[in-house]
């Protein structure tokens, strides 16, 4: 365990991105003004590439984006089999689902609809709610950083809207559900969540894909059939004061190539407070901007993360925490593994502005490599501007520790299960932070069907070693 | 045939030869103690006898029930009855001591153990060892104490009912009352379940609560002297020095 506590005053640069740590796209213009300025950033800029010095770069340029449709369905498509399938049976309190670019499902508790909630797309909720949707949309999001960026804005279609009203505690979870059904799909997919005065409630997000990977495809004319699909993203969740949510967001886009590029926004108002955890199980080339800003006195989060990779699976997490005032609060704890050959880099940015004096914040990333081809990095960075705080960090790398797998074996089991307990308990802490027990048990069964399928991989770490 | 059988055992690691011609045999039922000064090569043999990777037999066999598992894998001797009790315990942090003793009973089975007969099973041992029940809730050797750590083992042996155990200095670090406790568990599962064990230790006390049949003095790895208790009560007398001396060992 390395810690790093920073001097207050003392800048590091983040090294390959910024937070966003400003003003949003919406500015006082109309939905069509953005759509419309959007659509100009998406014509002028290139698929967006990352590139830090010399070993990391993130690239979309293998998009073919040109054939990839921004499909649409009839409303009455139903929900795909894989939603039932994949998320628990659970009392919630209301669930929406967008099928690639078609909003399939909305389901809402009436008794909260009485009491002024508002779940429907966000098509509708720009005709029939206009005072909070140009409030609130795109109010820290940007719309023309890059081609990705500027193409949900300027094409998302559907979308989610959740609104709960001042003072209402909302027990079971609110389901925000993307799928895409298969390759050469564009979805872009948009979420606006706000929480009134004093609210509580809590968001589950579930991102999913059928597995369209190699098996799905073949026997399929390869050359004319596209084999990616893109989940462009973008998420925003505004905490008026005293409003608390826990939010969850479960992504797993399979076994094909599903390209997501995604921006989260999340921000906490005065004295309100969030637990946020994204599990990011899964996609063949991912790039999360997560940004979590406490942007007024007394706000507090807790922001955790868990991301684990397989097979030639990329991944690119950028975790902001951002305090705009002071006092504020923060933790940040991320753990991530990767096996066989994927790629997976985290960075972790703590970002303090002039006017945040008394913000205490922690970030933390720990990591575990399972194969000997894997590579995983961990990138933790402070930008620090004011000089009455505490910011510090840590995190370790680990790899499989062959005296605790040799412990398990002598016990009688065998390598793969003395592995997996190991990464079990490397995730367990996170996971049980999630504190509901079906989110737990999905996310613990996917890290297991990922440990199985990746068996063959941790084998090899053994013998290389 | 000794259900354990060790012949002219060699192990080296990456660096150099440890073990220089072992040969040991050990039945069930049979209580031996393992003496010898520090870095002579007792966990070197224990943990060789159950697979440690780090560890390369050079020339000799090691034979388990008539089977010759010098190549097993650790779990596969595991599950043919042997059993370590480590001389420094790892820890396995996200999983109690309860779920992995249920992991490790069902590793051996064909089917898995049902609840009330792992309660049980559990209940007893945990009185046999005096532990707190608590205890098995608690993530496995995370935090233990020293002393804890060694309960842990020896609660995982009563658990899992090997035909041979082998105890790397289970005795140290624990105060005069766990190790009663401790020593008295081994003796009990001895006499009722016919237990055959090999104690490594440094020291008389733990030999007061279990009786040894046989001892053995391993010295620069080699087995150099055997006998009953009586070597025991001349080693606590003259030290490792003038045995050295005897049998012209190590300069
Ligand atoms: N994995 C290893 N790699 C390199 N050297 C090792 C390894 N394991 C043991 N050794 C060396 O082999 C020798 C025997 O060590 P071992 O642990 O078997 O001794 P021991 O008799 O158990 O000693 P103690 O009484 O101190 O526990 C020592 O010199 C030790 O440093
Ligand atoms: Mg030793």
């Amino acid at each position: 365990m390395s810690e790093i506590a920073v001097k207050p005053g003392r800048h590091r640069e983040a090294t390959l991105y910024h937070a966003l740590a400003g003003e949003g796209a919406g500015d006082g213009r109309t939905l069509e003004e953005m759509r419309a300025a959007a659509l100009a950033a998406f014509e002028r800029e290139d698929l967006p590439v990352w590139r830090r010095s010399g070993f990391w770069t993130t690239s979309f340029a293998d998009l073919d984006l040109d054939a990839l449709q921004a499909r649409t369905h009839p409303a009455d498509v139903g929900v795909p089999d894989l939603v039932t399938q994949t998320l628990p049976d659970r009392p919630r309190a209301g669930r929406i689902v967008q099928r690639e670019g078609t909003v399939v499902q909305v389901e809402l508790d009436p008794e909260l609809t009485e009491r002024g909630v508002i779940l429907c797309s966000l098509e509708d909720a720009a005709h029939e709610h206009p005072d909070l949707f140009a409030r609130w949309y795109s109010k820290r999001l940007t719309i023309d950083r890059h081609k990705l960026e500027a193409a949900n804005a300027a094409f998302w279609t559907g979308g989610a809207f959740l609104y709960v009203p001042d003072g209402l505690v909302v027990d079971d979870p609110f389901e925000i559900v993307y799928t895409i059904d298969g390759p050469g799909v564009a979805q872009y997919g948009r979420t606006l969540v706000v929480g009134g005065r004093m609210s509580d409630f809590k968001v589950h997000e579930h991102d999913l894909a059928d597995d369209f990977g190699e098996e799905a495809v073949a026997g399929s004319d390869v050359d004319s059939t596209p084999r990616q699909s893109l989940h462009a993203g973008a998420f925003e969740l505004y905490l008026q004061d005293g409003a608390r949510c826990r939010l969850a967001q479960v992504q797993d886009w399979g076994t094909g190539e599903v390209h997501d590029c995604s921006t989260r926004f999340v921000c906490v108002g005065r004295d309100a407070y969030c637990h946020w955890l994204p599990a990011l199980l899964g996609g063949h080339l991912v790039r999360h901007h997560c940004e979590l800003s406490v942007s007024e006195p007394g706000g507090d989060m807790a922001f955790r993360g868990l991301f684990f990779t397989q097979g030639h699976e990329q991944l690119d997490v950028f975790a902001v925490d951002l305090h705009e005032t002071g006092p504020s609060g923060g933790d940040v704890h991320w753990r991530g593994a990767a096996t066989g050959e994927s790629r997976a880099s985290f960075e972790g940015l703590i970002k303090i502005d002039p006017g945040a004096q008394k913000t205490h914040t922690y970030l933390q990333a720990h990591t575990m490599v399972l194969s000997p081809k894997a590579r995983l990095d961990a990138i933790p960075s402070v930008l620090v501007s004011a000089d009455d705080v505490s910011a510090s960090h840590g995190g370790t790398v680990g790899e499989l520790d062959e005296s605790s797998i040799f412990y398990m074996q002598s016990r009688g089991l065998d390598r793969a299960a003395a592995v997996k307990v190991i990464v079990e308990g490397f995730f367990e802490p996170t996971i049980g932070e999630l504190a509901d027990e079906p989110l737990q048990g999905l996310v613990r069964e996917k890290i297991a069907s990922k440990l199985a399928a990746a068996r063959d991989d941790i084998e090899a770490y053994a013998t290389a070693r | 045939m000794a259900d354990l059988e060790i012949k002219n055992l060699h192990v080296r690691t990456e660096d150099r030869e440890i073990l220089r011609g072992v040969d040991l045999n050990i039945s069930r039922g049979e209580i031996h103690a393992l003496m010898g000064p520090n870095g002579s090569g007792k966990s070197t043999l224990a943990n060789t006898l159950l697979g440690h990777p780090s560890y390369e037999v050079t020339e000799g066999e090691i034979f388990f029930k008539g089977e010759n598992i010098t190549e097993s894998e650790p779990h596969e001797r595991a599950k043919a009855g042997l059993f370590l009790a480590f001389q420094y315990p790892v820890a396995i942090p996200g999983v109690s001591v309860a779920n992995f003793l249920r992991m490790a009973i069902n590793a051996k089975r064909e089917e898995p153990i049902g609840v009330k007969e792992f309660r049980e099973h559990l209940k007893h041992a945990v009185e046999l060892l005096d532990v707190d029940r608590a205890f098995t809730s608690r993530h496995l050797n995370d935090g233990f104490s020293g002393g804890e750590k060694k309960r842990a083992e020896i609660l995982q042996m009563a658990m899992l009912s090997p035909d041979v155990a082998i105890l790397d200095e289970t005795d140290s670090g624990l105060d005069i009352d766990a190790l009663r406790t401790v020593a008295e568990g081994v003796q009990k599962l001895h006499d009722e379940q016919g237990l055959g064990a090999l104690i490594i230790t440094h020291y008389q006390r733990i030999l007061h609560y279990v009786k040894p049949q046989f001892v053995h003095i391993l010295m620069d790895g080699r087995i150099v002297l055997e006998g009953g208790v009586e070597l025991v009560e001349r080693l606590e007398r003259e030290g490792y020095d003038q045995i050295r001396q005897e049998h012209g060992v190590g300069v």
